[in-house]
């Protein structure tokens, strides 16, 4: 029943029905309906399909999704919520005369997913006038396919209060520093069920789990009214619960405690040029920033210029482009192990696969999808395309990129010992970056001097600022594979309506040259 | 949409089934949202569509332990068992030291936010607005993108100690960037308003195309501290920050820029010039809210600045209980405006000697809450302005620059008249002093 039909005495009917409900399964049994009904997704998924072709739809696919979130709050000694949610629900993208036209209920049965498709049609239809390029697929495969991310622990069975008693020590860790004041945390647990369906034969069911712990430490000087937060370094992975387990979360809270204390008297940072170390903890948001989002293809072409912006990099660019020092590799990788953005197949089907971006330093190909890919005059998409919910319309979104280790064990006390003056910066901090992917300020969770190949004492109010291809190519260090980590941002935001990615960048430590950095305490 | 009785009867479906459950005390809330929505760029339709959603959330406390649980299933079969998780998350959960009892009744004003114009929004015509845009562009031989919303939502809520509510509300936007042909010029322009039929698509359409032509080839300028004119939009773009840091808790526990030494907050302390006013009012004529705060206070006109002066900080109940005080009655929106008649960009740009137009911000991020020191970069639209008139387009710069020194009292020149964006209505400001770190080479 939907909501526009519910009525009184619906309530009536239900409320009484209710009285007798004392029963209360288990931890895991109570999530609500934890799997969809498989034979009734596809009967809606069919209907959805039937009825947009038979109004005269060139292209349909559907994806009926259930996502499931369960995200515990704290702070200090307390816990501040637990909740659960559940969200179910069709949305249909159709093809008709070249034009899209798209669709999304959380009715997912067979006469609402009609209503769906022809409302679909009827936007497509009514927007066609103003199509002045058809749209044209590049080919795919056709596809019936099962995957699912491995997974050792599902977080969705492991009981409340262990999951509670680990957020718990985690803020003990951090405050039994003598100096900390406050800390935040949480852990949030994501679980996509995807079914995808198209008109041209393709079936695919798929599940991700995915697994988010964070926190954010406080030191606040009460006498000078100053303070300081040191958040988490590490902080999303497609993994379930083994990642709470495996990593060593409670040593990274109390790091963070004496770290923010001893920031609170830190020095502020000279401004002016320094060689710096980016560690992967930070590195990875640079490469988000600077890389991974100015080789998106719909930017390049204009097609996000209302809101996230174009590209420094021309569509013509492909082979062309000197993006950085020849020792630098970027990769889109969309098959990378924990990778937040590694699926089986994207949204419209494509098998995930992995790729240069940049090769020897030259920018070489894109980030794709189905349409974009005939573009570049390519023929098969690299399987960018991305809905982040049933109701969304499915765009192009990006891949895991990351940087390619060096082939030798460069370590970090290599990187470091080539440098008179210079800073080393560790985790995130406030990024920002134009329209164009050009001019960037990133900050850190903790910087420290570098002085002749030495690390030294922490500096506060610090922020490196420079230019893409600049940046990329005063890289003239890069850490061996011992030094590769993957890092991952949980809301990359993008398009209208706003939607959010997951999205991971592996990434060694890397050394840049002569970069300005400024002091951003000064108002 | 659904009705007030068909909202407010699953609510109480679910506070039924709490209760039969276990649950002590419960709030449920019910929201339906319709959206339809329309892209635009390079002068045609790329994308368009509709979605409808219902969601429900039970929260619900046994013994003083909380639980919520959120779904979007109205049959009674997932409304019972949606309350029964809330009720099972409860039992295993830790006591919520922060409960409160939930609201009993409470009388709240009629909302104004609501217009059947944005809720039933017509294909056709919707097409005949976009047309009339990509014609525009196309006559003026710059390339268009933008975004049509049209977005409407019925919410109700009851508690188990009796309170219920419910409103309606809407919105219509629309935003345009046109960019020149030989990608040197980008020019912006938005605007939003409940009532989808009060939109100027037109003017939108205009100013984008306007300053898209007139930025074309901007020259660069030495980063440094200039006087500045921010446009609406360029406040609206800083002012978020500023919004944020009225949280009182925040501020008592020492960590705001409303912090002040020992414990104490900065109310009462004349931080900003003495023309500038900061309020919220639920009844605004162009920016009306919901007449409820999120914990259901029922919202009346905040003020939050007055005369330059910090007059009141944001309590929420378990705040305002922990302190002895009531909480407080928003902010559920927040207009900014001068104490003085308002001045005209036009007459702001003839009293500049020189300095820089700004028409927006980008990729605005908090550094430093102290202070509220915020990066980000200028956008689609950036001029040089020398004895009282507009020169030439400059190429964009990246800004470091503390809100609470932009607008403290010797920094503002003048004001303009408050304009919507939503959740604000802010007006243009002319600024004696700005500082900028960087050049940026993106157009």
């Amino acid at each position: 029943m939907s909501i526009h039909e519910f009525s009184r005495r619906a309530f009536i009917a239900a409320g009484s029905a209710l009285v007798a409900a004392t029963y209360l399964p288990d931890w895991a049994e109570a999530f609500q309906a934890a799997a969809p009904d498989d034979a009734a997704r596809a009967e809606a998924a069919e209907a959805a399909l039937t009825r947009a072709t038979a109004l005269g739809a060139s292209y349909a696919d559907v994806r009926v999704n259930r996502y499931r979130r369960e995200s515990i709050a704290t702070r200090e000694r307390q816990v501040q919520s637990v909740s659960r949610s559940a969200s179910y629900g069709l949305g249909l993208r159709v093809l008709v005369n070249g034009a899209w036209g798209f669709a999304a209920t959380n009715r997912v049965e067979p006469a609402a997913a009609r209503a769906a498709a022809e409302q679909a049609v009827a936007i497509a239809r009514a927007n066609a006038i103003l199509a002045t390029r058809k749209v044209v697929l590049a080919d795919a495969d056709r596809v019936v396919a099962t995957w699912n991310n491995p997974i050792k622990r599902d977080p969705f069975e492991v009981p409340l209060d262990t999951k509670v008693q680990f957020l718990m020590k985690l803020n003990e860790s951090a405050m039994a520093v003598r100096g900390v004041s406050f800390v935040n945390s949480q852990i949030l647990f994501v679980d996509e069920q995807k079914y995808f369906a198209s008109t041209e034969g393709s079936r695919v069911t798929q599940r991700l789990v995915r697994t988010y712990p964070q926190f954010n430490v406080t030191a606040a000087n009460r006498d000078t009214g100053d303070f300081q937060t040191r958040p988490v370094v590490d902080r999303a992975k497609l993994l379930g619960y083994e990642y709470v387990e495996d990593y060593p979360w409670l040593q990274d809270a109390e790091l963070a405690g004496h770290e923010v204390v001893e920031k609170l008297t830190a020095k502020p940072v000279a401004p002016g040029r320094y060689d710096i170390v980016v560690d992967p903890t930070q590195l990875f948001l640079a490469i988000h920033e600077s890389v991974g989002h100015s080789t998106e293809l719909d930017r390049s072409l204009g097609l996000e210029a209302n809101m996230a912006g174009t590209s420094f990099v021309k569509p013509t660019d492909a082979g062309k482009l000197r993006f950085g020092a020849t020792i630098v590799n970027l990769v889109g990788d969309r098959t990378q192990p924990g990778g937040l953005a590694t699926t089986g197949y994207d949204d419209e089907g494509v098998k995930s696969e992995r790729w240069h971006i940049v090769r020897d330093g030259m920018f070489v190909d894109w980030q794709t999808t189905r349409e974009l890919a005939p573009l570049v005059g390519q023929k098969r998409s690299h399987g960018c395309l991305h809905s982040d919910d049933w109701s969304s319309v499915p765009f192009p979104r990006m891949p895991n990129v990351s940087l390619e280790p060096a082939k030798t064990n460069v370590t970090f006390d290599d990187l470091f010992s080539e440098i008179k003056r210079g800073l080393y910066v560790v985790g995130r901090g406030v990024s920002s970056i134009d329209q164009q992917r050009y001019n960037f300020q990133f900050g850190g969770a903790v910087i420290r001097e570098i002085t002749n190949g030495k690390l030294g004492a922490m500096v506060r109010d610090a922020a490196y600022q420079s230019r893409t291809p600049d940046f990329w190519a005063s890289c003239d260090g890069i850490g061996g594979p011992s030094t590769y980590r993957l890092w991952g941002t949980s809301a990359d935001g993008k398009g209208e309506p706003g939607q959010t990615n997951a999205v991971s960048h592996g990434c060694p430590p890397a050394r840049f040259r002569n970069i300005t950095v400024l002091n951003t305490g000064a108002a | 949409m659904v009705t007030r009785d068909e909202a407010l009867a699953i609510c109480d479906a679910v506070l039924a089934a709490a209760k039969s459950a276990g649950a002590e005390d419960a709030t449920v809330s019910v929201q339906d949202s319709l959206e339809s929505h329309a892209r635009f760029a390079d002068n045609r339709i790329t994308t368009s569509g509709r979605s409808e959603d219902v969601s429900v959330t039970a929260t619900v406390w046994v013994g003083q332990r909380r639980g919520a649980a959120t779904g979007n299933d109205s049959s009674p079969a997932a409304l019972k068992q949606l309350a029964n998780e809330a009720v099972q998350i409860a039992r295993v959960s830790p006591v919520h030291r922060e409960y409160l009892p939930t609201l009993g009744p409470m009388t709240y004003a009629q909302e104004r936010t609501f217009a059947d114009s944005t809720a039933n929004i017509d294909l056709d015509a919707r097409a005949k607005v976009l047309s009339a845009i990509l014609d525009e562009c196309r006559r003026a031989k710059v390339t268009g993108a933008g975004f049509h919303s049209a977005r409407a939502s019925a919410s109700a809520t009851a508690t188990a100690n009796g309170n219920r509510r419910f409103f309606r509300s809407s919105e219509g936007s629309l935003s345009v960037t046109a960019r020149s042909a030989d990608g040197t010029g980008s020019g912006y322009y938005a605007g939003d308003h409940f009532d989808l039929s009060r939109l100027d698509a037109r003017k939108i359409a205009a100013e984008a195309v306007g300053k898209a032509v007139r930025s074309r080839n901007p020259k660069p300028i030495e980063p440094g501290t200039y006087p500045v004119i921010l446009e609406p939009q360029a406040v609206a773009d800083l002012v978020g920050s500023l919004t944020n840091a009225f949280d009182a808790r925040t501020a008592e526990e020492g960590r705001s820029a409303f912090s002040a030494r020992g414990g104490k907050t900065r109310v009462g302390e004349k931080m900003f010039n003495e023309r500038i006013n900061l309020y919220s009012d639920p009844m605004h004529a162009e920016m009306p809210a919901t007449p409820s705060t999120n914990d259901g206070i029922p919202a009346t006109r905040l003020s939050l600045i007055k005369g330059g002066v910090v007059e009141n900080l944001e309590y929420s109940r378990f705040w305002a209980r922990e302190q002895k005080r009531d909480p407080s009655a928003g902010p559920v929106n927040y207009i900014l405006e001068s104490t003085d008649a308002p001045v005209p960009v036009a007459k702001m740009i003839e009293s500049m000697e020189r300095g820089l137009l700004i028409t927006r911000f980008w990729y605005v991020r908090l550094i430093d809450g102290r202070s509220i020191m915020l990066t980000g970069l200028t956008r689609d639209g950036l001029w040089w302005i020398d004895k009282g008139r507009i020169q030439n387009p400059v190429r964009n710069l990246r800004f470091n620059q503390s809100v609470l020194a932009m607008l403290s009292p010797k920094n503002v020149e003048a004001i303009g008249a408050p304009e919507r964006r939503s959740p604000l209505m802010v007006p243009a400001l002319k600024l004696s002093g700005f500082t900028f770190t960087s050049i940026s080479d993106a157009i």
